[in-house]
């Protein structure tokens, strides 16, 4: 079943992945700006999946980590005058490095606690960006990012820009793919699925949360790097704890522990908020209820959608013969 | 320097206390239930404005007018059982904590388009009203709340521990099952954990509106508060919210009156954070095997 489920699903994928690449010939300035804020998201969530999806940490902190990502990005391509070619490799290794000093300490921590741990980072970061003006440019944030360029030709377009985002998201989702099919990968799946047996099978736990924390924040790194190059512009707000509540939920409304549902989950979420404009004021309201009733009635996301209804038609079809 | 101080003291037990009450009000939903209420802030918040309706737009006396909020707001705490934490009961964690992180969200909001963006300044009973100390000008506002506070949490300790309707409550923390057993309504103490949490964040919300201002987005930085303090309290220690609520709140006064202004709430999260990792169970310890 699994087997034959696998290819398909992928051929789909990949098939929409390619028919993606047209999409900026028919979009226009705005939504070209939607669709490469959710491939950002998309990126973070796909990371995010190795956290909580594979290894079973609940983590409040992605959006901390899209932040280290921004930032030191931001930091290093204006006052420290790095090519962002440069400087985005090295916010991606940073937010890991932050990781795993973090994380050593706070993955001790389990459910309630790590998510509140996680959480105390998070504000912390919004804290530090806030007020440590000579750095980080306080509420006031970071101008004058430089756009990626290739010779002769900047990507400082935001059409031309989604063929650089399309590119990363493709390589992170093979990357991704890879590594959830790899003993790493696995080992991440066995911790969540029985801790205490994993670690019995003289499988090191520790290690492999922290792994998938720092997979998780160098996803988070480098759509916070990507995001920094193509608004030009940083500042605190962006990265606030209720983004990583709203990351959380892209996961979890795709289908959580799916590269395809993290991929999926984040392009709904962020097109959801557009698609109910006309609401005015209230649209938050709809949102919050919406994401509600989702997380009630189906636990296993938006994409078990799909398969409810599948397996109802097959259902009928068959009583009809 | 010394009257500063015993200003700075008294403004920070009264902040201290409305964290002490928010924190109870996690600690008694998540003792009583396993859920962790992210959106008790914006409860809070909804307590602040209820009283503003009441007090500064209906123009009651204050008297009647916190009864009346407190009362809408036990009817709140009925209503958020029977639509969040129903469907959301015996939910993975995770699914609780964006469900009611997105609730929050709903009533923030909801907030907003009923009570507007611009802040209220709610009265005080005693009005700007001080009274003299050993020399040191305090705000009698900041003194009745730490009475009232303290009384609150006074006579919710005498009704869980000395009364019937308490130790069934208490029952249902400890075992759902085995009490429900013994013929214990868990539904019913549910709905009566959530009157208390609706009862507790609305006079965090009465008692702190008058302080700072009446402002949609308060809940969340109270919120975060009262989570520092109950973290390191205890979690789900009584005494523990109390203490750990005080120290929170002088620790934001005093640090940013002697530390940095700036850097206060930082501080106060480092504190948590490094509670989190070396003495996980906070200073009012509990079992350690419920969270390893």
């Amino acid at each position: 079943m699994i087997e034959r489920r696998f290819p398909r699903s992928l051929l789909i994928a990949g098939a929409v992945f390619l028919a993606a690449l047209v999409l900026p010939a028919f979009v226009s300035g705005y939504g070209i700006r939607i669709l490469n804020l959710a491939l950002i998201s998309a990126i973070a969530v796909i990371g995010l999946n190795f956290a909580f999806g594979y290894a079973g940490l609940i983590t409040l902190a992605q959006a901390g980590f899209v932040g280290c990502g921004a930032y030191i990005s931001a930091i290093l391509s204006t006052s420290m005058g790095l090519t962002p070619w440069l400087s985005i490799p090295a916010a991606v290794v940073g937010s890991g490095i932050i990781a795993v000093a973090i994380g050593l300490p706070m993955l001790r921590l389990k459910g309630h606690y790590l998510a509140l741990a996680t959480l105390g980072f998070n504000v912390s970061f919004v804290i530090v960006a806030t007020n440590w003006k000579t750095v980080m440019g306080g509420t006031d944030g970071i101008s004058g990012i430089p756009p990626l360029a290739l010779p002769g030709w900047p990507l400082a377009t935001d059409h031309r820009y989604f063929y650089v985002l399309w590119g990363a998201l493709a390589i992170a989702t093979w990357c991704a793919w890879r590594i959830r099919n790899s003993h790493i990968g696995l080992a991440m799946i066995a911790v969540r699925d029985d801790e205490i047996a994993t670690g019995a099978a003289s499988v090191g736990v520790t290690r492999i949360k922290i792994q998938a924390f720092a997979l998780s924040a160098i996803y988070a790194g480098l759509a916070g790097a990507l995001f920094a190059h193509m608004t030009n512009f940083v500042a605190p707000d962006d990265f606030a704890l209720s983004h990583s509540v709203i990351y959380l939920a892209m996961l979890i409304i795709g289908g959580e522990g799916s590269i395809l549902g993290a991929i999926a989950g984040a392009i709904i979420v962020t097109f959801m908020p557009e698609l109910m404009r006309d609401l005015g004021t209230a649209y938050l309201i709809v949102f919050g209820a919406l994401m509600l009733l989702i997380l009630i009635f189906l636990p296993k996301g938006l994409l078990s959608l799909v398969t409810i209804v599948g397996q109802r038609l097959k259902g009928r079809t068959t009583h009809a013969r | 320097m010394s009257q500063q101080f015993i200003q700075l003291v008294v403004s920070g037990l009264a902040v201290g206390s409305v964290y002490a009450l928010v924190g109870l009000a996690f600690i008694m939903v998540n003792e009583a239930t396993g859920v962790v209420n992210f959106a008790t802030g914006q409860m809070v918040t909804i307590g602040c404005f209820l009283a503003v309706t009441t007090g500064l737009q209906m123009n009651l006396p204050l008297a009647p007018a916190y009864v009346l909020a407190l009362a809408a707001m036990a009817l709140f705490g009925v209503a958020f059982y029977a639509i969040v934490f129903r469907p959301l009961q015996d939910r993975p964690v995770v699914t609780v904590i964006i469900g009611t992180v997105m609730i929050g969200i709903v009533i923030q909001n909801a907030a907003l388009i009923t009570w507007g963006s611009v802040p209220f300044r709610p009265r005080s009973p005693f009005g700007r009203q001080v009274i003299d100390v050993f020399g040191a000008a305090l705000s009698a506002h900041a003194l009745f709340v730490i009475v009232v506070s303290f009384l609150m949490i006074g006579l919710l300790y005498l009704f869980i521990y000395r009364t019937a309707i308490g130790a069934r409550m208490r029952a249902v923390a400890q075992d759902r099952d085995a009490a429900r057993l013994m013929g214990i309504s868990v539904d019913r103490m549910f709905v009566l954990t959530w009157i208390i949490a609706g009862l507790l964040t609305g006079a965090a919300g009465i008692l702190v509106g008058p302080m700072w201002f009446a402002d949609v987005n308060m809940g969340d930085p109270i919120a975060l508060k009262a989570f520092a303090a109950i973290i390191i309290g205890g979690f789900s220690s009584v005494p523990g919210a109390i203490v750990g609520g005080v120290l929170v709140g002088l620790a934001e006064m005093l640090g940013a009156a002697y530390i940095s202004s700036t850097y206060k709430d930082g501080l106060v999260f480092l504190v948590m954070i490094l509670f989190l990792l070396v003495r996980p169970e906070g200073i009012f310890g509990e079992r350690i095997g419920q969270r390893a």
